[in-house]
């Protein structure tokens, strides 16, 4: 017989919870909890683990977006609420995250809007929520204390937070019990620290996801996959400021030389093999909640990711 | 459990008679001690030191050859888990699948684009490995037929043959039997029969079982029949089951657990249904042969970039030649934006000017690829290598203004590099995202 196979781990990614239903305080139609491996990804058969989660992503400001999602997805993303219902129903995401990339126009300063454009995805989706806020000091405070309190109950996910701006995200999660995305250049340590500061000023382990920053396919993701190989390592061998869920999201996909300048007619596949290849990748390394901008990668990356959480009964391992 | 290098150069000769190719007995052994070497090199050694070395000393993956000229491909020697911990080296051979029943026009076809095919990415070409033949038909005659259609082309492709029947390997090897082919697969039932094309060819053999300890006997086998040339097909029945068994694979063969796994790993992509998903899981979880069916433009180029990625050393980072590079068409006025020689901070910045359509000159300097930042920080990008680098690349003779543009994060050079240089400095967007944004408005302000 062969033996088993080695590896040492003796840690446990920390569980987080994303959404809440009814029962739980919230309007969610359903609630997820990521997290919780012992092991490499797909090493072994867990029943109890769920599949890496696909979030897609939506705005409330189209100008700002790839002109080949608004090409592909048409009127649709210039109402708000019909797009992420869709995102919901025809897309089947598991999760919406919604940019307030409205708050990326110059002097912004319609904090209402922002409410209101939380709301609007809160009440066409029962999915649970990814709120990507402002990045910029003037504004962030305002903005993220009006996400959270919109949110309030709904245990939203907030992004994202960095070394240099964390804290309006961490008062806006602390005050109305949401998680946090702690996004840190692609490098292991300057995770660790992000999540130690975010410890010190009181944000729970069980609330924070890391984001070790993806750079596209060809454009450094080699990086970003073997930073997060290095967490979940990291965090199996034991260190707790490290043994949290990853998300990906390889944001600069859609603008890439390859796809930008791909033939028309091979656009839409070429972009969907370019979030696909990174998101199987992503999660092989580690990460659980893989972001897509393209409708057509989901069904894809879902097929996919039953196969590798499958095992043949037949045993032989 | 491995052998030191001093524990090794005991067991050696101490001639120090350079046979092995090494200078000294001692380097000898500190390449054997690494896995770098083979026990064998030595013609010295009595068999009892053979095999004390040979079992710990020989790489824990073995390296297997495949296909022969130019486009043979190595695959093997590997030794971590994870390619932080050093690298990987062999990049996984892709190769396109053909079928016996499919005419010979379409075989030629798929056999002269794998021939032809390739993407240049970071000053490297990119191609696919090989063509692997599959014996559908169920007829001997057709399979050799197909393998001679694909040797027609004079592709010089290393070839996969994929049958069941040893009646179509006999037929097939006629044709290709000296160019080294992957032969796919002995089984329990097959093996003696398989191990026999092997040896008299030459080439090496898929073995193929559904669990570790199916092919842990099979390898044990075919050792026994003199074939050492191995590739193990853990006959995966789902993504699951590949990576999983993979990665016990190589876990059990770098840690010496299990000399038997101590093989590269073969992956049919189009089993699983779901192809994309398993050449993705082939490269980054440790299969060395992956065979799929002709891609389409998107899927091809996305596999040849993630495998490039994944084989790139993550301890030498990519550097660019320094110099002045230019996108578009610049004139004597276009902008001229200084950044390091990192690779990726070129292309990502590259790919950002072109999208702004604004004619640039870029001027790399050589920071020995550290990125802006760690440049900056380990004073690698300073002015003296600034004004070296205008004066050295002849920047003056390009432009008649005297402004540059240096990276965000470079801002705290500002002062120093205007004083070194004289030419009025900058001080561009730290994302090179904004660069378009930036160039659409400050430099047409400057301008």
């Amino acid at each position: 017989m062969v033996p088993d196979a080695q590896f040492g781990w003796s840690g446990t990614i920390e569980g987080v919870i994303l959404g809440a239903t009814k029962s739980d305080g919230g309007t969610r139609r359903v609630s997820y909890r990521i997290g919780g491996g012992t092991t490499l990804p797909f090493l072994e058969e867990d029943p109890t683990s769920p599949s890496p989660l696909i979030a897609f992503e939506v705005c409330d400001f189209p100008p700002f977006w790839s002109p080949l999602v608004k090409d592909y997805c048409g009127d649709l993303v210039n109402n708000l609420a019909e797009w992420a219902k869709t995102a919901d129903t025809r897309y089947r995401a598991d999760l919406i995250r919604l940019h307030l990339n409205s708050t990326r126009q110059r002097n912004f300063s319609d904090i209402p809007a922002v409410g209101k454009a939380v709301e609007t995805v809160l009440s066409a989706t029962g999915l649970p929520l990814i709120i990507e806020g402002s990045n910029e000091p003037k504004i962030d405070s305002e903005v993220f204390q009006r996400c959270g309190e919109t949110g309030q109950g709904e245990r939203l996910l907030l992004g994202t937070a960095e070394a240099s701006h964390y804290r309006s995200i961490a008062a806006a999660a602390l005050a109305y019990n949401h998680s946090v995305i702690a996004q840190s250049p692609i490098d292991v340590n300057l995770a660790k620290q992000l999540n130690i500061l975010l410890k010190e000023i009181g944000v729970q382990r069980d609330h924070i996801v890391i984001d070790p920053y993806t750079g596209a396919l060809g454009y450094g993701f080699e990086y970003s996959y073997s930073a997060m190989e290095r967490i979940r390592f990291a965090a199996l061998k034991g260190d707790t400021d490290l043994a949290m869920p990853i998300i990906c999201s390889a944001a600069d996909t859609l603008t890439i030389k390859e796809v930008r300048e791909a033939d028309p007619a091979m656009q839409d596949a070429v972009a969907v093999s370019w979030e696909f290849y990174t998101g199987i990748a992503a999660a092989a390394a580690g990460a659980e909640i893989i972001c897509v901008r393209h409708p057509e990668t989901i069904g894809m990356l879902r097929e996919a990711f039953a196969s590798m959480k499958a095992r043949n009964s037949a045993g032989g391992e | 459990m491995a052998l030191k290098a001093l524990d090794i150069y005991k067991l050696l000769p101490k001639k120090n008679c350079k046979e092995c190719g090494d200078p000294t007995c001692l380097t000898f052994a500190m390449k054997l001690a690494g896995g770098k070497a083979d026990v064998e090199l030595c013609p010295y050694l009595d068999e009892q030191a053979k095999s004390v070395l040979g079992a710990t000393t020989r790489p824990p993956v073995r390296l297997v050859k495949v296909g022969v000229g130019e486009r043979f491909f190595k695959i093997g020697e590997e030794t971590v888990l994870y390619r932080h911990e050093k690298t990987f080296y062999h990049p996984p051979g892709i190769l396109f699948r053909v079928s016996d029943m499919q005419s010979a026009d379409e075989i030629a076809a798929v056999t002269r684009r794998v021939r032809d095919e390739s993407f240049t990415r970071v000053g490297t070409d990119l191609r696919f490995s090989g063509i692997a033949i599959e014996n559908t038909s169920g007829s001997a005659e057709t399979f050799a037929s197909a393998v001679a259609t694909v040797e027609k082309q004079q592709a010089h492709l290393p070839p996969v043959l994929i049958a069941k029947d040893p009646a179509a390997f006999s037929a097939a090897l006629v044709h290709c039997g000296s160019y080294r082919p992957l032969l796919h697969a002995a089984t329990a039932e097959n093996y003696q029969a398989m191990c026999g094309f092997a040896k008299q060819h030459g080439c090496p053999l898929v073995i193929r079982a559904g669990s570790l300890d199916g092919l842990v006997r099979l390898a044990k086998d075919c050792m026994a029949e003199g074939v050492q040339d191995l590739i193990l097909d853990p006959a995966p029945e789902n993504l699951g089951a590949f990576i999983s068994r993979s990665a016990r694979i190589r876990q059990l063969a770098i840690t010496r657990s299990v000399p038997e796994l101590g093989y590269p790993v073969y992956l049919d992509a189009t089993l699983t249904g779901l192809q994309d998903a398993a050449l993705v899981l082939g490269i980054v979880k440790y299969a060395s042969v992956i065979v799929t069916s002709p891609l389409a433009p998107g899927s091809a180029k996305a596999s040849l970039t993630l495998r490039q990625n994944i084989y790139t050393d993550p301890q030498k980072p990519i550097q660019m030649n320094p110099g002045l590079y230019r996108v578009g068409n610049p004139d004597r006025d276009s902008p001229v934006l200084m950044t390091v020689n990192f690779s990726l901070t070129f292309f990502t910045l590259e790919g950002y000017i072109e999208s702004s359509r604004v004619p640039c000159f870029m001027l790399i300097v050589d920071t020995e690829g550290l990125s802006v930042l760690t440049a900056v920080a380990a004073g690698k990008l300073n002015e003296t290598l600034v004004r070296d680098s205008l004066k050295k690349f002849g920047v003056d003779n390009e432009v008649t203004h005297r402004k540059l543009i240096i990276p965000g994060y470079a801002s705290p050079l500002s002062g120093r590099i205007e004083e070194a240089t004289g030419w009025k400095v900058l001080v561009g967007p730290r994302d090179a995202a904004e660069i378009g944004e930036y160039l659409h408005e400050e430099w047409k302000k400057q301008a």
